[in-house]
């Protein structure tokens, strides 16, 4: 069957009133998350992680889904409103938008985000349909050996490109995979580093380490900084319609931000961050009216915004084709994956098509729901952000406390939550990334997998995974990687010298 | 420019040292043969072990050669940590821990409501409490009434229906 009568079995399954339920749930949950600080997609796919026992596959996987690429949409909201900035993709509409909301020019600042990132959501998605088959046949060319050194590289572009130091973002992988070490090894039975407490031989959750670096650790950062910051929420005054001029200036961003986005979202090279600031840049660049950038440029806003929607689209391309998350959000719709004794890759699209299928053809239905609700009822969202800081944090950690104890009705779990969180808030504090620990402690084990099967396949001998030349590429590719940055500012101090 | 050095960052990267001797000393304690599979369960957990120490060493060097490189201490000398604000949520949440089983889902959420609330500046203790109780009893029928899960009704056990 060629792609698009696969398709179109697609959104036969995506179009059955329980699935385009749960697509509307998804996206509306994503955009309330996207919009709320202190909560993001992460913890909330996290917490939502216990109805996979109770709905089934496709449903679940299109509900989590909805919430990943929702949340992009409405984390620009909150930039743009608001003077600090929500998430860290959303830096960059932050200073264009921010700037034009202080002039009056909050609602077109509102559209050009809301219709750019559909733009970019559609397009994505058409990439998404037409490259995961290609992908696909790559894939299955590719054995254990192959499969190890492409999560190395994961592995190290997650933790390097991500962030501003290559050494903290390698602690945090580290501090992942030390993690996803604990319990019980599934290859042969062993109890490892579970120091002979029970409540550790089943692993630590992934629920309980999501929850915990990004909702407790994020509330105690802002609970001992944000008390002293004022925030100021600038009001949707006038019309949110873009003028003529608004249109032609934004068009082009958006597409040029869809063509930056998305192929950085495929590569194993994680984050949203990248593109949006290589799109501000060029749109600064190319622009007829370089001197707005700084004080409100529509192209500023509409570029990184098609960006992080294209680029949050084109990380399903890793996930589904190869089983490879490049997000934390993403590392943890690989966990609801397994819990349906589901392993996201190649074979997927052979045993599961009309699941697989059926979640690309929801990206197209999640992102016209996403138009409908982040532009006439933008201003339902504008009322979240009202909600006074100490309530909401106050109400995010009763969900989150609740989300962690109810999972397993264990106290201890409380308090490596607890724990977890005094982490993620020494890692806020002192600049280390997240997402490596969930990436690391989800994909760890799987390449521990990958690492035997390879040695068992070779008799034990380690050079299988170089005299195989692709994965010996993509070995010598991740030295590059983690090399390359500091042999150039060894070169570059040389010379200056 | 040889100010005081930055003692939290130093801890830090000891701390992550400690973490790697602790994986890989741990990982002599597990059978290291992997039979059929040739690599057994603690080949793994000793690569980890040495990148931690590795890096951890790394960290203990950025500390003490001028701080970790990109960390602004500055900025954070101007806006210092409120540890009262970390406390009341942090007692929040431990509280939580020890209350949820003997006094209940309702009364451990409300009080982590409150505190939490407390660390954000709020004093508005009644109407803290009463949101609290509010979105904790939403919770909590929408779990034991509604899905059929059973969070610890605590001392509550008898009153509730």
């Amino acid at each position: 069957m060629d792609v698009l009568s696969h398709l179109a079995n697609g959104f036969a399954v995506a179009l059955t009133a329980q699935n385009l339920m749960w697509a509307l749930v998804g996206v509306t949950l994503g955009t309330a998350v996207g919009v709320l600080p202190g909560v993001g997609p992460a913890v909330t796919v996290a917490l939502l992680l216990p109805i996979t026992a109770k709905v089934d596959a496709s449903g679940a996987l299109i509900l989590f889904a909805g919430i990943y690429y929702g949340a992009m949409y409405g984390g620009s909201t909150t930039s743009i409103l608001l003077n600090t900035p929500g998430e860290s993709a959303t830096i960059v509409t932050a200073m264009e938008g921010n700037q034009m909301a202080k002039r009056g020019r909050a609602g077109p600042a509102l559209a050009t985000s809301a219709i750019g990132s559909f733009i970019a959501g559609t397009l994505a998605t058409v990439g998404l349909t037409f490259l995961s088959p290609l992908v696909v046949e790559l894939g299955l060319k590719f054995g254990p050996p192959e499969y190890f050194a492409l999560m190395i590289v994961a592995f190290t572009t997650v933790s390097s490109v991500l962030g501003e130091s290559t050494l903290r973002g390698l602690v945090s992988l580290f501090a992942g995979l030390a993690i996803g070490l604990v319990g019980i090894d599934n290859q042969t039975g062993q109890a490892r580093f579970a120091f002979g407490t029970p409540q550790l031989l089943d692993g630590i959750e992934v629920v309980t380490v999501a929850v915990g670096l990004f909702a407790v650790g994020e509330t105690l950062y802002f609970a001992s900084k944000l008390n002293q910051v004022e925030e100021t929420l600038e009001k949707v005054s006038g019309s949110i319609w873009m003028k003529a001029e608004d249109w032609k200036r934004s068009w082009k961003a958006w597409i040029r931000g869809t063509l930056i986005g998305f192929p950085f979202g495929t590569i194993p090279a994680g984050g949203a961050e990248i593109p949006t600031f290589l799109s501000y840049a060029i749109e600064r660049k190319l622009s007829k009216k370089p001197e707005e950038f700084g004080q409100g440029a529509i192209e500023g806003v509409a570029g990184p915004e098609a960006a992080n929607n294209a680029s949050s689209t084109g990380s399903m391309v890793p996930l589904l084709t190869l089983g490879l998350p490049t997000s934390a959000t993403a590392a943890i719709m690989l966990s609801a994956f397994q819990q349906y004794g589901l392993q996201p890759g190649p074979l997927l699209f052979e045993s599961n098509a009309a699941l697989v299928w059926g979640l690309i053809a929801s990206f197209y239905v999640g992102n016209v729901m996403l138009l409908v609700l982040n532009l006439p009822l933008v201003g339902l969202w504008v009322k979240l952000l009202e909600i006074p800081r100490p309530q909401l944090y106050a109400g995010i950690l009763v969900f989150a406390t609740m989300g962690v104890y109810g999972m397993r009705q264990s106290a201890f779990d409380v308090f490596l939550l607890y724990a977890i969180g005094v982490a993620g808030f020494l890692m806020r504090r002192y600049g280390f990334p997240a997402a490596p620990v969930i990436v690391g402690m989800i994909l760890g084990p799987l390449a521990e997998e990958q690492l035997r099967r390879s040695l068992a396949i070779s008799q034990g001998d380690p050079m299988v995974f170089l005299t195989h030349p692709i994965s010996a590429g993509l070995l010598a590719l991740t030295v590059v990687i983690l090399v390359a940055p500091w042999a150039w500012r060894r070169i570059a101090s040389r010379r200056r010298a | 420019m040889s100010r005081s050095l930055p003692k939290g960052q130093a801890l830090l990267g000891a701390g992550v040292l400690v973490l790697g001797a602790l994986v890989f000393g741990g990982s002599f304690t597990l059978p290291s043969e992997g039979g059929y599979a040739q690599v057994g369960p603690a080949v793994v957990p000793r690569f980890v072990g040495i990148g931690l120490l590795i890096l951890g060493a790394m960290l203990l060097r950025e500390a003490l050669t001028g701080g970790f490189r990109g960390v602004d201490e500055e900025a954070e000398r101007h806006l210092p940590t409120d540890w009262r604000a970390f406390a009341w949520v942090s007692g929040g949440i431990l509280l939580y821990g020890v209350l949820v089983e003997p006094a209940g889902f309702l009364i451990a959420s409300t009080l982590l409501f409150v505190m939490v609330s407390r660390g954000f500046l709020s004093r508005r203790w009644l109407l803290n409490a009463a949101l609290g109780l509010a979105v904790a009893a939403f919770i909590f029928t929408v779990f034991n009434y509604g899905l059929g899960l059973q969070l610890p009704p605590g001392i509550l056990r008898g009153v509730l229906p």
